[in-house]
């Protein structure tokens, strides 16, 4: 099964009544959608409170999803609609340069986004979060970097890293978890394990 | 099962295997950390320029305040019903088309041999009562010229018997 598949199978689980997988939904795709809604709202505040609200607007629509396209398509759909009507309701000026389609909206460029204010928490969190990130993987042995930079950053399958890596498929699913792993080791000092953790 | 975790966020498992493991994330929520865990180094790596806080636990608590969403499956079941109407509509057509043509061609033929018969017996019937002499008169005129019959001598010695069993 593809990423694709795994998400039908998630929203067809969600469309029986389990709400737990639409909430793994959320998880895969608050922080593109927020990514996407930011091309919208300046605030970050107000961008959390309109990605919430598409979600939950994705929720109510579940019954009429027939997988006819792409779960995130529908859903950046919803996100975009969300957004238009936010700055509708309080007579705001949709931005010129965020007419895109959902179906390439997962691809706009960083430089496009409006400069959007945060509150230096947050701003302060982000930045720490995506250091420790980037240094773990730059310290990882070479196998296992390579392998999640395939993965993350190319976008390539288990099957297509393993003909790059010249490595069985096993190998690649191992180097791939390892890699996670270690990350996940740096993190979570930062993170800590208490209940309110925002990250 | 964390492996597996990893591999399903990437697609990378097979149908029953993934089934299970959705399961077992519902039962568990460490496992559920994980998948956050890794979706959010995902997202850092995918974003590196802004990096969003996490808005899944408020998000729970939304959802449990939302009616639960039900709705009919549409899958293999959907497209293999459609399939299978299709076929018995199919079926249905053809059958339908075949039983009128034969109800047709049952109804007509029959009407047509009628007629035919009819025709041919009436034909035949003015041609005896015209041409032939009357039965009496035929049998002795049969009975006269015997020999000169075509037919064989069996066929003439029933001709005859038949005569004059009639008599």
């Amino acid at each position: 099964m593809d990423d694709r598949e795994v998400d039908q199978q998630l929203v067809e689980r969600a469309q029986r009544g389990d709400k737990h997988a639409f909430e793994l939904l959320i998880i895969k795709y608050q922080r593109r959608l927020a990514r996407l809604i930011s091309r919208f709202v300046r605030d970050g505040a107000e961008v959390e409170d309109v990605t919430q609200e598409a979600f939950i607007k994705a929720y109510r629509a579940l019954p009429g999803f027939r997988g006819e396209s792409a779960f995130y398509t529908w859903l950046y759909r919803i996100g975009i609609n969300t957004a238009k009507n936010y700055l509708l309701a309080f007579k705001r000026r949709v931005p010129t340069t965020t007419i895109i389609d959902s179906d390439e909206a997962e691809n706009f460029e960083e430089a496009s986004l409006l400069r959007e204010v945060d509150t230096p928490e947050n701003e302060l969190m982000s930045k720490q979060v995506v250091n420790v990130v980037n240094s773990s993987l730059l310290q990882l042995p070479d196998d296992l970097r390579i392998a999640l930079s395939l993965r993350e950053i190319e976008g390539l399958s288990y099957e297509e890293i393993a003909d790059v890596m010249n490595c069985p498929i096993g190998t690649v699913r191992s180097r791939i978890f390892r890699a996670r792993e270690v990350i996940a080791e740096n993190l979570r000092p930062l993170l800590g394990t208490n209940s309110d953790n925002r990250w | 099962m964390k492996q597996h975790i990893s591999a399903l966020m990437d697609g990378e498992l097979f149908d029953d295997e993934a089934e299970e493991l959705f399961d077992r994330l519902k039962a568990n929520p460490e496992a559920q950390e994980e998948w956050r865990m890794y979706h959010l180094i995902s997202d850092a790596l995918y974003q590196p320029g802004r990096l969003r806080a996490d808005i899944s636990k408020t998000m729970r608590d939304r959802l449990q305040a939302e009616p639960t969403v039900l709705a009919p499956r549409r899958t293999a079941t959907h497209s293999a019903r459609w399939f299978a109407l299709s076929a018995a509509a199919s079926v249905l057509a053809i059958s339908l088309v075949a039983w009128l043509s034969m109800e047709i061609g049952s109804d007509s033929m029959p009407q047509m041999a009628t007629a035919q018969q009819l025709a041919t017996l009436q034909t035949a019937s003015l041609h005896l009562n015209t041409n032939l002499p009357s039965n009496n008169g035929l049998n002795d005129y049969l009975m006269a010229h015997q020999e000169f019959s075509p037919s064989i001598n069996v066929q003439g010695a029933a001709s005859y018997m038949r005569t004059m069993a009639r008599q």
